[in-house]
């Protein structure tokens, strides 16, 4: 019911977003070619700007937020840790220095990027997990710590590789790194959706297992959830998610962190509707976020990695101060 | 417990070696000569900053490619002691010391080379660099053209700045004959429409603010991004596929390598493409705002209307 609900939401955000942009069209013409019908007041190049450059950036936003917010819900509820989210524990840095390994190393192969960003995103994951187990297990404090650690580290990386890069390539680079969703290509953007769809599909078949783990691993077990293979699924899955937007829009920020706890504050942490509702939610925040980013200095254009931040933090600190828990 | 003790102290002597070097570098800072030269004037530089300049300057140290060739122009040359890994032109320019890259000079080589003035282009975002360089009494020069006849105008300047007035004059008429001869040609044509691409992916172009933008107009075009704000924006894709240029320029083949030597995808279907008039000119023409301008400015005009250039 609630899932329905914001589906619907998020329809209409996509008509809103996708009948508005730098160049105007009108608006019943818009609408008309959306339904799929072939005779609509549009001209030429008008079809073109909606089919070929608005919905294709529309679906590659909404798949984007689909990503980083059910990562980070899921990362939340398996690390039992509310500040668990992809740019925080390095998996974002991890997915974008795969992703620069291939473009610098195998440019001309397009599905390079995103399988490399996945080993990235996985390879950090694990990495940031074994950092932050000690003997007495994974606190949250080390958690975060090893993820700041690691962060850091992928981040000189990241300016290492720009450095010695050629110089004439570094503007796009910068550029992409801020997070960009502008000229995707048709390849980018099945990718996007299929791991999306598995990955979000894997972190649904695995709520149930992820509830009992928030009351505690031991008690996870004693209620029989395969918790080493429970963990495994949840990280492959959520680096899967992190990598594939990373490597079709480099460094989206604050989603993965302000769209779930948004759901749990509405909803409560029920992770069997936290996850699907966080993908819808995260998609429509997304579409909403690079639409101002594209239509607000138009016909120049911002980062829309900035616009999240923007409406991100302030819509976060208005939801704690207004006294619900956000209890993961 | 020993081991992390041990590093403590191996921390500790690292401190101390650190703030030790640090002290005698404090006390051996070298005599600049730009203090020592005995008369000076002020002279106000394309940013509107007073910059107090030695009369006589023997010391150069240009942190722009185009700057490098404007002073090898005037025939100062002779006095450039440090250059960007960019500067490339006129050759003899290359023996010159590199200081770094146009975004990254090391400001260490530079007050190494104790220039009596440092030229910047302010494309090249140096600010914080710029500070340094005052704190050490280095004095900073400041260009910014926004037009032909700026770029003209900074010639002059710093033509003057070196003493070398006749051989900038002589140089200037040169260069404005064959522009007026440019002009003169193209002004009873059509303007053509032009998309004058920057770099592909991301989409950047010229905007209201760029000498480009002045000098597409000059060769016979019309630059449709005209009134962008700002110099280099980054432009929407859609607004790209509704300009519908009749022509698209791609700098590329100079110092940019190979790249941005293919039409953004937003401009693959726009009139240029379908009429086969997508043309690369050699970016160190167009985007180095000094004598060579206007080179380029001949091969736009050519490129954009060869029936009138034969």
């Amino acid at each position: 019911m609630v899932c329905a609900g914001m589906l619907l939401l998020l329809v209409i955000v996509f008509v809103i977003s996708s009948v508005v942009g730098a160049q105007k069209l009108s608006l019943s013409g818009a609408l008309c070619a959306l339904t799929g019908k072939a005779s609509c007041s549009l001209s030429a190049e008008e079809r073109a700007i909606l089919f070929d450059i608005r919905l294709p950036r529309i679906l590659l936003a909404g798949a984007v937020g689909t990503c980083l917010a059910a990562a980070g819900a899921a990362y939340q509820a398996l690390l039992r840790n509310p500040l668990a989210e992809p740019y925080l524990l390095g998996v974002s840095n991890g997915a974008a220095v795969g992703t620069m390994v291939a473009l610098v190393f195998f440019g001309a192969h397009e599905w390079g990027r995103p399988v490399m960003a996945f080993g990235g995103a996985i390879a950090a994951t694990f990495l940031v997990y074994r950092l932050a187990r000690g003997r007495a297990g994974a606190s949250p404090e080390r958690l975060i710590l090893a993820g700041v650690i690691v962060t850091t580290f992928l981040s000189s990386a990241i300016v290492f590789i720009t450095t010695v890069m050629d110089a004439t390539r570094i503007r796009s680079f910068t550029f992409w790194l801020l997070g960009d969703l502008s000229g995707t290509t048709s390849s980018l953007l099945t990718v996007a959706f299929i791991a999306a769809a598995v990955g979000v599909i894997a972190l649904v078949m695995n709520a149930r297992a992820l509830n009992l783990m928030m009351l505690g691993e031991r008690d996870a077990f004693d209620l029989g959830v395969e918790i080493g293979r429970v963990r495994l699924i949840v990280f492959a899955a959520a680096s899967l998610l992190v990598g594939a937007s990373v490597a079709s829009s480099g460094s989206v920020g604050y989603v993965g962190l302000v769209v779930p706890h948004l759901v749990r504050l509405s909803f409560g942490s029920d992770n069997r509707l936290v996850i699907p509702a966080a993908a819808i939610a995260g998609a429509t925040f997304v579409i909403v976020a690079d639409t101002l980013a594209r239509t607000v200095i138009a016909p120049r254009e911002l980062p829309v990695g900035a616009i999240t931040a923007l409406i991100g933090a302030p819509l976060f600190v208005y939801l704690l101060k207004r006294g619900t828990a956000a209890v993961v | 417990m020993r081991s992390s003790r041990a590093a403590l102290v191996g921390a500790l002597q690292i401190l101390a070696l650190a703030f030790a070097a640090t002290l005698s570098c404090s006390c051996s800072r070298p005599q600049l000569s730009s203090q020592t030269t005995a008369t000076t004037h002020e002279v106000t530089d394309e940013a509107g900053r007073h910059v107090t300049l030695p009369v006589k300057i023997d010391r150069i140290v240009s942190l722009a490619p185009n700057l490098t060739e404007i002073v090898y122009a005037v025939g100062a040359g002779d006095r450039l002691v440090g250059r960007t890994s960019y500067c490339d032109y006129p050759p003899q320019a290359k023996s010159v010391t590199e200081v770094g890259d146009t975004l990254h000079p090391s400001v260490e080589r530079v007050i190494a080379l104790k220039p009596q003035v440092v030229l910047v282009s302010t494309a090249s975002q140096l600010e914080n660099f710029t500070r340094q360089l005052d704190e050490q009494k280095i004095a900073v020069y400041v260009t910014n053209p926004q037009s032909l006849d700026q770029v003209f105008a900074s010639i002059e300047k710093l033509g003057n700045l070196f003493g070398k007035s006749d051989v900038a004059a002589k140089l200037l008429d040169d260069l404005r004959r064959r522009a007026k001869t440019v002009e003169s040609a193209t002004a009873p044509l059509k303007p053509v429409r032009v998309f004058y691409q920057v770099s592909d992916q991301p989409l950047y172009t010229i905007g209201r603010d760029a000498y480009l933008t002045d000098l597409i107009k000059r060769a016979g075009g019309i630059s449709v991004t005209a009134d962008v704000p700002t110099a280099f924006p980054r432009f929407s894709d859609e607004a790209a596929l509704a300009s519908k240029p009749d022509a698209i320029i791609l700098p590329t083949g100079g110092s940019m390598g190979n790249a941005n030597a293919t039409v953004a995808p937003a401009l693959k279907n726009s009139p240029a493409v379908r009429d086969n008039r997508v043309y690369k000119i050699n970016d160190d023409l167009l985007s180095r705002p000094g004598p060579r301008l206007v080179d380029g400015l001949e091969q736009l005009a050519r490129t954009l209307h060869p029936e009138s250039f034969k």
